[in-house]
């Protein structure tokens, strides 16, 4: 296990250079045959000369003309990204309801059209009190009550925080679905409308794609983008940066532009979480709607989307 | 060794790469289709980026103004040159734009003669002509320069800055520096000031005042300088591992007995109850289909 | 004089063949069980959504169904174990009736649950995946047991009069003598089987009784164990549970009419019969009324916000034709009818058993939908299908085609096995005129 936590951890800072330098290389590597000769195999790097001469580490993964991220065991998939801790921080003063985290996370997931895994809520707790948008994704509860009732494993919590659903396992309940409060699992009712490309690629839970008929799906914290040291789809899309993604175990949470130390950032804004009174203990915090950037305007924003 | 994060999607590549050789197959046919309609704009950015003065790699993103709005282009083949002549022997690599509308390329041991023959380089992208956008050129010039990043007595870390001047590395002053720590997505910084100007000796100085942040299992931290998005000398970062971290062990309930647990993992006050129950009334059904075996062979008899 | 009495017995109750009547009320199942049958198969192709079920009403009346199904299985143990163990003989005559509708109900509920399921060819799964902690795996595993349970307790007080079926040759015809000779062959009357097989049944008949208690209250669990508005009660165990007894007496009232008409049994399910049975029914309830009293009164009280919307809903809202329909079918005109002397004339309490059980019907799928329309954050983001829920043709289809089915086993198990009990009617004569 220890070795295995190491070449991972290992792996995903190579990762983040290698899939700098060549995610985008296209068909044809840049390299030309005698220097390909010159590449020394390290197990799962090599050494590869760069253009000062010096020695340089890539992953070996990445020299091919088409990068790909090895791919995850169904066993590895259900543990998770070892020694990571993943949290999410919402900041409602920021939301101004343009919806653009719940487009790139539906263009990215091949989410069915009308069915949405990010929901946009126009929230009012009393008459009186201030209107204000809502994001919700799954909120990754560190006890779940939809893993509680899953009757075959097919949602499960992983030790990285992350409550993924396995849709070559799940049967198709909805007992789950009943049983979140925060109402964010969706059903494939019907067999999903997917390019052919996207349909006949393999399926990994921590994709999530493709999607299967008879099976619920819900928001996932991009775990495949975080192994790549990328940040969800709906943080890197927000311009207003309302999503703070990071790992509590390095105390730190960012939305790309601003990184935040997280106990500082929930410590001074009040940060909470929602529905605490029923103890599942949401990953995912948020800070109140105060000082706001925009006002609450429900038509212009609604016009808008 | 480690550059700054790019946003990139591995799994989408498959899939790119059957659409460009579609897109390829297609070129000569659509060009002469669309040959009197007029292509809308492609914008190519081009970036340089100097990664721990070791890896230099150039990041290119697609834009076109679509609706009023600049909008990401995917799918979008480009091929990279060094200098400023974009000639096939100048070529460094080539790339088709992610979702994000990114292409990336390390500048590779090839074009070391031209590299180091000058200390301000050019460089040109070329889009190759799509269904949608025509051929479209982006180009780029920097002054080559490198950070380097060293800690003194008190958790201080200084961080200089110099740029390739002929032959001679000289102190930069006046460019914004960011000082921080490395974490997952960003840098966080290690005091209430985000980034430093450098002065005169090229140089800042940052204090570390992260009390206990956590770091890995032996209490290191990454710290990093960067440069961001200079006009002058791109985009350079260097990173330097120190052990002014804390460790904090990870209580995970992972592996313990309860309710969320996977499969196997059940409490145990629920295993013995559910197994004592099954057995209990299972014995008696067993019980009875046996007293009912009974009936039968004494019926038989 | 004693003889005579006993050929009778047995000429009245053995099986008849169906009549006219008979063969058109078979073929109008049948034909509902095919339209099941089609409507499931374009859910199967097309997947669930041919039905009207969207993201937040995810359970409809498939489920309700379910809980009907569960409930009116209870029934069972109650007329066979409880009043056997409370040493009442005038059940008697009614046990093999409530064994029935309890083994062809839990079957059914078994069949309809995988209906709901949006992966059926997965249901293995729930073998080599199933995780002990999850509710769904308990109703599972006790629902199994009932069902054998009950399949037992139909079984061994058939045996004796399997021996006297097989007498009959010429009547049964070849296929059936087969199978009555398969079932029965070896029960030759003897007082070491006799022994063995009453103690059997008294052992069954204690069991039972937790087991029942199982299924329902694990039922309940299905829905208590989330946080939902209207499903989250400590109540809901006792409340499905006297629910259950309810709607299961109600359909005992009913069959035992059908069958008193039908057969022309008028000897042995007597007016004596509907009067214990209407009587029965009314405690029943009475006491179902107090647990909905608790149920619905004690949140009302308080009216917490997340409540509110739901109660108000039923009390007052869209729910509110079909709430006090269902109040008043199951409990309200069934206990005004029931608890006269009048009304447990065989006549009335047939009516009063139908609006107990349409009645219950409709108030399992008021525990179901209308918490679902009611979460606890806003419905955003949704096509507005979403926000509403009314059965499509397939959903009526299949559960009505699973309604039918159940029927057809409870018809054709008539058709082939004596309804009542034969030996025990005729040992109970007996002992009856000694004494």
């Amino acid at each position: 296990m220890k070795t295995n936590e190491n070449s991972r951890r290992d792996f995903l800072a190579t990762t983040l250079i290698a899939g700098a330098a060549l995610a985008g290389c296209g068909t044809k590597s840049p390299f030309t045959p005698e220097e390909v000769a010159e590449i020394i195999p390290s197990g799962e790097m090599v050494k590869l000369l760069s253009v000062d001469g010096e020695i340089i580490e890539v992953d070996k993964a990445f020299l091919k003309p088409v990068p790909e991220m090895p791919s995850i065991t169904n066993e590895e998939a259900r543990i998770g990204i070892q020694g990571k801790k993943f949290a999410m921080v919402i900041d409602l003063s920021r939301c101004k309801n343009l919806k653009k985290c719940q487009s790139a996370c539906n263009h990215m997931h091949h989410v069915h059209p009308g069915q949405n895994w990010i929901k946009l809520n126009a929230m009012q707790e009393a008459d009186k009190t201030a209107p204000y948008w809502q994001p919700t994704t799954c909120m990754h509860c560190d006890e779940p009550p939809c893993v509680k009732v899953c009757p075959v494993d097919a949602t499960f919590k992983r030790k990285d925080g992350i409550v993924l659903i396995d849709s070559d396992r799940c049967v198709g309940c909805r007992f789950c679905m009943a049983a979140c409060p925060y109402s964010t699992r969706v059903f494939n009712w019907e067999e999903p409308k997917l390019e052919k490309e996207i349909a006949d690629q393999p399926y990994n839970c921590e994709t999530s794609v493709p999607q299967k008929k008879g099976t619920v799906g819900k928001c996932d914290f991009c775990p495949d983008m975080v192994r790549q040291g990328n940040l969800p789809h709906c943080v890197s899309a927000c311009p207003n940066g309302v999503f703070f993604f990071g790992d509590i175990l390095e105390d730190s949470v960012t939305n790309g532009a601003e990184t935040f130390r997280f106990s500082d950032l929930i410590k001074d804004k009040a940060g909470y979480r929602l529905m605490e009174d029923l103890g599942t203990k949401p990953s995912v915090y948020y800070l109140p709607p105060v000082n706001r950037n925009f006002p609450f305007e429900k038509e212009a924003s609604e016009g808008k989307a | 060794m480690k550059p700054l994060l790019k946003q990139t999607n591995m799994k989408k590549y498959k899939l790119f790469q059957l659409l460009f050789i579609v897109i390829i197959g297609l070129v000569p046919n659509l060009l002469m289709a669309q040959d009197a309609v007029e292509k809308p704009s492609l914008k190519l950015s081009l970036k340089y980026f100097n990664d721990n003065n070791k890896t230099h790699h150039l990041e290119v993103q697609a834009k076109s103004k679509i609706d009023g709005k600049f909008q990401m282009i995917a799918n979008v083949p480009v091929q990279f040159y060094i200098g400023s002549d974009p000639d096939k022997s100048n070529l460094i690599g080539k790339g088709i734009t992610n979702p994000k509308g990114i292409a990336t390329v390390i500048i590779p041991a090839t074009a070391k003669e031209q590299w180091q023959s000058t200390a301000n380089q050019n460089f040109v992208v070329v889009s190759a002509p799509t269904k949608v956008y025509e051929e479209t050129k982006g180009e780029l010039a920097i002054t080559k320069a490198k950070i380097q990043i060293d800690t003194a007595e008190g958790r201080i870390i200084n961080a200089k800055l110099m740029s390739l001047v002929d032959t001679t590395w000289t102190p930069i002053a006046g460019v914004d520096v960011i000082v921080g720590v490395k974490r997952l997505g960003g840098i966080l910084n290690v005091n209430e000031t985000p980034t430093y100007s450098t002065d005169t000796s090229g140089a800042v100085m940052a204090e570390f005042k992260r009390d206990s942040l956590p770091g890995d299992n032996k209490g290191n931290l990454t710290l990093t300088a960067s440069v961001i998005d200079n006009d002058v000398y791109g985009n350079l970062s260097v990173e330097m591992v120190v052990p002014w971290g804390k460790y904090y062990p990870f209580d995970s309930k992972f592996d313990e007995r309860t309710l969320f647990a996977r499969r196997g993992h059940s409490p145990l006050w629920l295993e013995i109850l559910a197994y004592a129950i099954i057995v209990g009334v299972w014995a008696i059904i067993i019980h009875l289909l046996l007293q009912l075996r009974k009936t039968i062979k004494l019926g038989v008899e | 004089m004693e003889k005579i009495a006993e050929q009778k017995i047995i000429e009245d109750l053995l099986p008849q063949k169906f009549g006219k009547q008979g063969v058109i009320w078979v073929i109008s199942l049948l034909a509902m069980c095919a339209l099941g049958a089609y409507a499931y198969f374009r859910q199967l192709y097309y997947g669930l959504e041919v039905t009207n079920l969207r993201d937040y009403v995810s359970w409809g009346i498939y489920i309700s169904n379910f809980v009907f199904f569960v409930a009116i299985s209870l029934v069972g143990s109650l007329i066979t174990a409880v009043l056997r163990l409370s040493d009442v003989h005038w059940s008697t005559p009614l046990t093999r009736i409530a064994e029935i509708i309890a083994v062809s109900a839990i079957a059914f509920a078994g069949l309809i649950i995988i209906v709901d399921m949006g992966r059926p060819d997965r249901f293995y799964n729930l073998f080599t995946h199933g995780r002990l902690q999850s509710p769904i795996v308990w109703d599972v595993i006790v629902i199994t047991t009932y069902l054998l349970i009950s399949l037992l307790l139909l079984y061994f007080p058939l045996l004796p009069d399997l021996k006297i079926m097989i007498r009959y040759k010429d009547r049964n015809g070849k296929y059936l003598q087969k199978l009555y000779e398969f079932l029965g062959s070896f029960w030759k009357d003897k007082p070491e089987q006799f022994k063995i097989t009453d103690k059997a049944i008294n052992i069954l008949s204690i069991t039972i009784i937790p087991v029942a208690f199982a299924i329902h209250t694990v039922t309940s669990w299905l829905f208590a164990t989330t946080y939902r508005p209207g499903w989250d009660s400590t109540n809901f165990g006792a409340y499905f549970i006297s629910g259950a007894f309810l709607v299961g007496s109600g359909a005992v009232l009913i069959a035992m009419y059908v069958f008193r008409t039908h057969y022309k049994l008028e000897k042995y399910i007597t007016n004596d019969h509907f009067d214990k049975m209407g009587k029965i029914v009314v405690l029943l309830a009475l006491i179902y009324l107090y647990f909905n009293v608790n149920e619905f009164l004690v949140p009302a009280f308080k009216m917490k916000k997340s409540e509110e919307h739901h109660l108000m809903g039923l009390f007052t809202g869209e729910f509110a034709i079909a709430f006090w329909f269902a109040i008043s079918t199951a409990m309200l005109i069934p206990i005004l009818i029931l608890i006269f002397k009048k009304g447990r004339t065989p006549k009335a309490a047939f009516v009063a058993g139908i609006l107990v059980v349409v009645g219950s019907w409709f108030k399992r799928y008021l525990i179901v939908t209308p918490t679902l329309l009611h979460p606890f954050l806003p419905m955003s983001d949704v096509p507005e299908n979403y926000k509403h829920y009314f059965p499509s043709w397939e959903e009526w289809a299949i559960a009505g085609g699973s309604l039918a089915g159940a029927l057809l086993v409870i018809t054709f198990f008539a058709r082939i096995f004596p309804i009542i009990p034969i030996h025990e009617t005729i040992t109970e004569t007996n002992e009856h005129e000694k004494v």
